[in-house]
């Protein structure tokens, strides 16, 4: 419970980020390719622990959101339309964690047409009623199910010498090709490092009263938190790989396939762990997608926003949130929809949209006026540019094959 | 007369006395030790250089063109000033006070009124717009041709605030001084409005407006803002100023802030301090916060019991408390100690010469280190407005009000 007490908003963004998605792309990663799809998890590491540090302290130095700077110093258009593709994007994730929270207690037979209403409603009420607070902690300590990863890749045997081989080793050459591998590199840079992240974090370390002095530590939380993400991500792709992908199970079609990568760890109680890890990751997620996507358009449109407002004085912000939670639910509602792969796909559209993200945050964070003394150093412009540069090649490549 | 949208012009075409396309507009000024509302000069972007048109050679402005009556040639070069304020730059997107609507909003465009003087126009900023006519319009710019522009947005109710209830954020000093930013529409507001709108606004704004505002406003705005909030803030302001504002909250409220700073920054402030109010504080420093000496305020009016109504009134005049510790005016013996109460509206319905003492009610009083608790069911059992904390000789040490109550039950 202590370590309870310290975690700041690096730590809670980077749990949230093995959400729904997270865990389907990761699981569908490791059961499709095997290891061969482990050396992306170091430059992803790379990438997430810079941009979201450089997230983090741009809330420091400036004590504004994202979206808040963005409008102030790239105007009212360009905000206008990066904050319609953050709300396509986000719209895409709170689906995601909806058909996480359905096919958690599918698994136990419990029809969507229930489940995902019930969820919505309580989402949408956790935030409005002012309880989310309280019920952080219950979501956080719940994460601690990630760890089951870990033991169970463990269990599971893999082939370590591959495992290791394969996260410091070179693609295949003719990987490039493949459409459906890079379609999963980019769901996997997508997933990590997501867009919605990003505003979240700076949002947090706002409302925190993060202030430059008090920086340093948020660092460490920043850091930290990202390299936990990664670890669980990396044992998540090996136990799949273990699993799944050795036992020639290369498809995930539902969760009860993507829960066997937990039989060597809870044997028959395989399912009944995945469903419960699978089911606090979604709800924690949809928690917060849909309140941070209204509060960083509100902010960036300047709309009145804020929870202690009433319905009336900030109508666009409560109706935005409302109808992101709204539809986002009705969308499982349709009969026949995929559920993993739906949430595989909406974490491709964030790796589409995050060099756009990107180019702002950099342009920003090398600001001097903004930043003062803590303006980008010229490492993590090379590597948050390279990460820009590799996901528009990606989608390039990506558009062409299709 | 005729009203046009900074958004319209920043972009426009220039052209000079000749006719011919000389540029485009770039930034707009107004100078505000000059003139509150009037434009100043435009800065136009030229192929050789930017350069600056004044009104007084402006012709027309209207739409996506400007025309100017002289050349081009005689046109000064621009050359940036902290002095004036530059409507694309300081205005334009960023967040400003209502300060008649109560709270910070977001400027989506600026409406300038023209008008024809001569031979050249005036230009003045008569308001800012915050709905959606403005966000349309930029939105709109260039894609939809601008007569059909027009006719779409006449049909958009607007949002506009007046000018002169605008109050700009500067966050640098030596700049708002240049631009004669005073907040002084925000210092007329209640304190507790300004708090609500200093809760909205970034870490270096909040800084401004407290570095800006009338001491004895900011003191009462502080004492209505979160804990959190007032630390961050008065660790923010250089010492000095912070005393100031210290001095002027009533000495529970500093007690309790000061209380809450590092111990080496509280005792930098205390040491900036008037020697009277620094005894005061220190002195509620040493009690827990949740007792009564951590709730009670020194700053209340207690007279010798011998005293007519008169001399109290007298009192009343010369006190500079707040108000809700004059509603009881407390009678004192031998060695100080307290022998009465007296309602104050007892004194208002009595003549100059009654005796105190025969107007006193029986007194309720605590000691020092009550709990909080304790004091709330006394104010409930006794209906109180305000409570006596006397020490151990039974002599008075200072007051709870009421308000303080309330406060202290709405956060647990």
């Amino acid at each position: 419970m202590l370590a309870l007490a310290v975690v700041g908003p690096g730590f809670i963004t980077a749990n949230v980020d093995n959400d729904a998605g997270g865990i389907a792309v990761y699981s569908l990663a490791g059961a499709q390719f095997g290891y061969s799809l482990l050396w992306t998890m170091i430059p992803i590491t790379i990438a997430l622990v810079v941009v979201q540090e450089m997230a983090a302290r741009m809330g420091a130095a400036t004590g504004k959101g994202l979206s808040d700077l963005i409008r102030e110093e790239f105007g009212f258009r360009v905000t206008f339309w990066l904050m319609l593709a953050l709300v396509v994007t986000n719209f895409g994730n709170i689906v995601a964690e909806f058909a996480g929270v359905a096919s958690s207690l599918e698994l136990f037979g419990v029809s969507r047409h229930i489940v995902v209403p019930v969820a919505a409603f309580i989402v949408w009420a956790l935030v409005v009623r002012g309880t989310y607070d309280s019920v952080e902690k219950i979501f956080l300590a719940a994460s601690a199910f990630y760890v089951c990863y870990i033991v169970s890749g463990l269990l599971a045997h893999p082939d370590w010498k591959a495992a290791f081989v394969g996260t410091v080793s070179r693609p295949p050459a003719t990987a490039i090709r493949n459409y459906s591998y890079v379609f999963m590199v980019i769901s996997l840079v997508g997933t990590t490092v997501a867009p919605w992240m990003q505003f979240y974090l700076q949002a947090s370390i706002v409302e925190k009263g993060i202030t430059p002095r008090q920086y340093k530590a948020s660092r460490w939380d920043v850091i930290v938190g990202c390299l936990f993400t990664d670890v669980v991500a990396w044992f998540i792709i090996v136990a799949c790989a273990a699993t799944l992908y050795a036992q020639g199970t290369t498809d995930i079609k539902d969760a009860s396939d993507a829960a066997q990568a937990l039989l060597p760890l809870a044997g028959k109680y395989a399912y009944l762990l995945f469903a419960a890890g699978l089911f606090n990751a979604s709800l924690f997620a949809a928690s917060i997608l849909p309140i941070s996507t209204s509060y960083a358009v509100c902010e960036g449109l300047g709309f009145e926003s804020g929870l202690d407002k009433r319905f009336h004085e900030a109508p666009v912000f409560y109706w935005l949130y409302t109808l992101l939670i709204v539809s986002g639910a009705a969308v499982l509602l349709v009969p026949g929809i995929p559920l993993i792969h739906v949430m595989a796909l909406s974490q491709a559209v964030n790796g589409v949209v995050l060099p756009f993200v990107l180019v702002f945050m950099l342009l920003l964070a090398n600001d001097k006026e903004l930043m003062g003394e803590f303006v980008n150093t010229r490492a993590f412009n090379v590597v948050a540019w390279v990460t820009v540069a590799v996901m528009v090649l990606l989608t390039l490549i990506l558009a062409i094959r299709h | 007369m005729s009203l046009v949208a900074l958004s319209e012009l920043l972009g426009a075409t220039v052209r000079d006395a000749t006719g011919a396309v000389r540029g485009r507009v770039r930034e707009i000024a107004v100078a505000p030790q000059d003139h509150p509302t009037r434009i100043a000069f435009l800065v136009v972007r030229t192929p050789d250089g930017e350069r600056v048109l004044q009104p007084d050679a402006l012709k027309a402005a209207a739409g996506s063109s400007v025309r100017a009556a002289s050349e081009a040639a005689s046109w000064p070069r621009y050359s940036p000033s902290d002095g004036v304020l530059l409507l694309k730059r300081d205005l334009l997107d960023q967040q400003i006070i209502d300060v008649h609507g109560r709270k910070v909003v977001r400027v989506n465009d600026v409406e300038l009124e023209c008008t024809p003087i001569n031979s050249h126009l005036l230009l003045d900023v008569i308001a800012v717009d915050v709905g959606a006519r403005g966000a349309i319009r930029r939105l709109s710019k260039g894609v939809v041709p601008s007569f059909t522009l027009r006719a779409l947005l006449a049909r958009i109710p607007p949002r506009a605030i007046p000018w002169q209830f605008v109050d700009l954020i500067e966050t640098d000093p030596a700049r708002r001084v240049k631009l004669k930013i005073a907040y002084e529409g925000l210092s007329k507001l209640h304190p507790a409005d300004i708090a609500d709108i200093v809760e909205d606004l970034p870490p270096a704004e909040r800084e401004a407006v407290f570095e800006t505002i009338d001491e004895e406003v900011a003191a009462e705005t502080l004492e209505e803002l979160d804990p959190d909030v007032q630390v961050s803030i008065v660790e923010s302001l250089d010492k000095d100023r912070a005393a100031d504002i210290v001095e002027e909250m009533d000495p529970d409220a500093a007690a309790d802030l000061l209380g809450d700073l590092p111990e080496e920054q509280s005792g930098e402030i205390l040491k900036e301090m008037q020697p009277e109010e620094r005894r005061e504080i220190a002195q509620l420093l040493e009690f827990g916060e949740h007792t009564a000496a951590g709730r009670m305020t020194t700053e209340f009016i207690a007279v010798d019991e011998t005293a007519v109504v008169d001399d109290a009134i007298e009192s009343l005049k010369r006190f500079d408390g707040s108000a809700e510790a004059v509603a009881t005016i407390y009678l004192t013996g031998p060695n100080h100690k307290l022998v009465g109460v007296v309602p104050l509206v007892k004194i208002a319905i009595s003549s100059p010469a009654t005796q105190l003492s025969s107007l006193s009610d029986p007194y309720v009083a605590c000691a020092p280190d009550t709990p909080e608790s304790e004091v709330a069911a006394l104010f409930d059992k006794y209906n109180l407005i305000t409570l006596a904390v006397v020490d151990e000789h039974g002599r008075i040490a200072g007051i709870i009000t009421a308000d303080d109550v309330i406060s202290m039950l709405r956060n647990g």
